[in-house]
């Protein structure tokens, strides 16, 4: 479904392996980090939109007082709230559906460069570009990392193998909940039951690291080490723009003071 | 915020859902996804077909002699793909259960099975008491073994080549190495020629599996095929687009071919090996003939696609040669079987198949056998010297059930 990004992102794979010391591990890594950092705007834009919702929340919640009860007068003012704040509500989800294919692609690049299957790996022999330097004679590509093989799913001769969906677990884990938009806990909420957003945001940040460790767990080992890699370069990410974030913020709420 | 709680978590589910359904290959409500290719082996005018849960046996007249077991349920080595090894009133197969449920282990078992009653002779992983296979291989079995003085050797994903008793079933050795093995052994003189991903080619004493020699490609690449022997050289083909001409004595470099720049694809399959001439193909379909004596190139010919819709014809398996030597057979990914006349590589016909056709075709005088997967009928019969006219499918399409 994704092969058109697959192949291309899969050589890629094979060239940095070439060049970083033939090193499977390594050479995801070098890719997963490659992918984020030319994502970096979209994941920027998606953080600053989560922001601005979050900010909004206090003023979201007066507004559900008011109009609760007539949910089409609140949907009209909730959008003419963003309206005035230049929120789009969309924002936080475009960014996520445009680097979704990506994912999609690199998720197959790796199962391309690992084959577990024949089949994978003769579709994958005719989409070789062969003029690239050094990759001829690569694939596939040595898969032993740490005694286990990157091919296989987590089994219980390589024990130890079981350790890799449950650090996606985590890493995933702890990416959501510092990514997620978490709602404040403002005075006017805390008698009241949680909303349908805040219970969702929970949910999900139980379930997406649930369901990411359930899939590793039958999955080639390899897509393991790409969730991990993957989830720890999102924290960094967004401890390395934590300040800068903050700082957004301060100037506009300063700029909302010189207004009034 | 009831428009962005519209537009964000459905988002998410369905992302997620496409997520673990395309990486997954589910497709729900249809046969599972075929993850590699079934063959057959041709022994006394019988063919020997793995059909996943059963061997069909075939005469060569396309009917069917008999199933091995006669049911499917009574089957105990899981989906079978690789071709039967065949003995005397036995077959052994190589088999894999795919895990039954939440944590549970793929398991991949080598059976000998009786071929008159069906009846399971020995295992290779044991059982516990429940009946379910532990140990033995850990990884997939792409391509089948060979029996050689009371010995089965095959090779599988996880690296090891096992060599079995074929009386006991017992593990005589095993020998790892790097990489996967996909490759089915070639036994001569008591040796195991057998190559492996980790771009070996090794030579192991039958006896004990001690490494006699290994080759390695000097411009690297995986060894997926099993090599042709001639005149003590061995012929192999590998993913770093060359053939190889080795010593089989001990195993050094005599060609290579191309000699300076490689190829621009892999050599998948087997090479035939025919008087001066070797012939190997690559994955995209051009043939080659080779002087078996220097490697230099008589004449190359690119395969040219029948379907409509093909932008190519690709090639996973190897030649082969009618016994006359006088025409080459391929069987391409699309389905269509090739006849090639050796002396310049021109086409001297083409029949299109139903299905995906991945392992070499099976020559029994003047007729050849071709393995179609994903397709109506799983065998079809060509007569090679009658412009490849079909002589008879299997199943006939009403049979078929699954497909596969």
């Amino acid at each position: 479904m994704f092969d058109f990004i697959a192949y291309p992102l899969a050589n890629l794979i094979l060239l940095l392996y070439a060049y970083l010391g033939q090193n499977t591990v390594v050479a995801i890594a070098a890719l997963t980090l490659i992918i984020n950092m030319a994502m970096l705007p979209l994941t920027l834009s998606q953080q600053k939109s989560s922001r601005k919702m979050q900010e909004l929340q206090p003023e979201m919640e007066k507004l559900k007082k008011k109009y609760g009860k007539d949910q089409e007068r609140l949907s009209q003012e909730t959008m003419k709230l963003y309206k005035e704040k230049g929120i789009n509500p969309a924002g936080g989800c475009l960014p996520l559906l445009i680097q979704m294919p990506i994912w999609f692609g690199l998720l197959g690049a790796i199962r391309y460069c690992i084959p577990s299957t024949p089949l994978e790996m003769f579709q994958f022999s005719r989409n070789i570009y062969h003029w690239l330097p050094g990759i001829i004679g690569l694939v596939p590509l040595q898969s032993t990392f740490l005694g286990m093989d990157l091919g296989q799913p987590p089994n219980a001769i390589q024990w130890w193998s079981y350790a890799l969906p449950l650090l996606v677990g985590l890493t995933s884990w702890l990416q959501q909940k510092l990514l997620s938009p978490s709602t404040p806990s403002a005075p006017s909420s805390s008698d009241s039951p949680p909303s349908q957003t805040e219970m969702m945001t929970k949910q999900m940040q139980i379930m997406m690291p649930l369901m990411f460790m359930m899939f590793t767990l039958n999955y080639a080992t390899g897509l393991s080490i790409y969730f991990i890699i993957s989830s720890l370069i999102r924290i960094a990410q967004y401890y390395l723009i934590k300040d800068g974030g903050k700082e957004d913020s301060a100037t506009q709420k300063r700029a909302a003071a010189k207004q009034k | 915020m009831k428009l962005s709680r519209l537009l964000r978590w459905p988002i998410l589910l369905i992302v997620l859902a496409v997520l673990l359904a395309s990486t997954s290959g589910c497709v729900c409500g249809g046969p599972p996804r075929a993850t590699s290719w079934t063959d057959l082996t041709l022994q006394d005018d019988k063919i020997y077909a793995a059909d996943l849960q059963q061997i069909q046996i075939l005469g060569t007249d396309g009917e069917l002699i008999q199933s091995v077991p006669e049911n499917s349920d009574d089957n105990t080595a899981g989906l079978i793909y690789v071709a039967p090894a065949v003995g005397e009133g036995y077959l052994i197969v190589a088999g894999q259960n795919p895990p039954q449920g939440f944590l549970s282990q793929a398991t991949y078992p080598v059976v000998k099975l009786d071929i008159e009653t069906g009846k399971e002779l020995w295992s290779f992983g044991p059982k516990n008491d429940k009946g379910q296979y532990v140990g033995g291989a850990q990884g997939q079995y792409i391509e089948g073994g060979v029996i050689s003085d009371g010995t089965f050797v095959i090779g599988n994903s996880d690296g090891n080549v096992y060599a079995l008793d074929v009386d006991t079933g017992d593990l005589k050795w095993q020998f790892k190495t790097d990489h996967r093995v996909w490759a089915t052994p070639l036994i001569a003189d008591g040796i195991v020629y057998i190559g492996s991903m980790d771009h070996h080619l090794y030579a192991l004493r039958l006896s004990d599996g001690e490494e006699l020699w290994k080759f390695a490609a000097p411009g690297d690449g995986a060894f997926a095929s099993t090599p042709a022997l001639q005149d003590g050289i061995l012929y192999i083909g590998t993913f770093a687009n060359r053939v190889y001409a080795i010593d089989a004595d001990n195993g050094t470099e005599i060609w290579r071919f191309p000699a300076e720049k490689p190829g621009d694809s892999w050599f998948w399959g087997s090479p035939a090996v025919d008087g001066d001439a070797v012939y190997a193909v690559d994955v995209k379909g051009t043939v080659y003939k080779l002087d078996a004596g220097t490697g230099e190139e008589f004449w190359h010919s690119k395969l040219a696609p029948k379907k409509s819709n093909d932008k190519d014809a690709p090639v996973r398996g190897g030649p082969a040669l009618t016994e006359d030597g006088s025409t080459l057979l391929i069987s391409s990914e699309n389905g269509t079987l090739y006849a090639l006349d050796v002396d310049d590589g021109s086409e001297m016909w083409a029949e299109e198949g139903e299905g995906k056709g991945y392992v070499t075709p099976v020559v029994d005088g003047d007729i050849v056998y071709q393995a179609l997967i994903q397709g109506s009928y799983r065998i079809r019969a060509l007569e090679i010297t009658d412009d490849g006219d079909e002589l008879w499918v299997y199943p006939l399409p009403e049979e078929s059930e699954t497909g596969e």
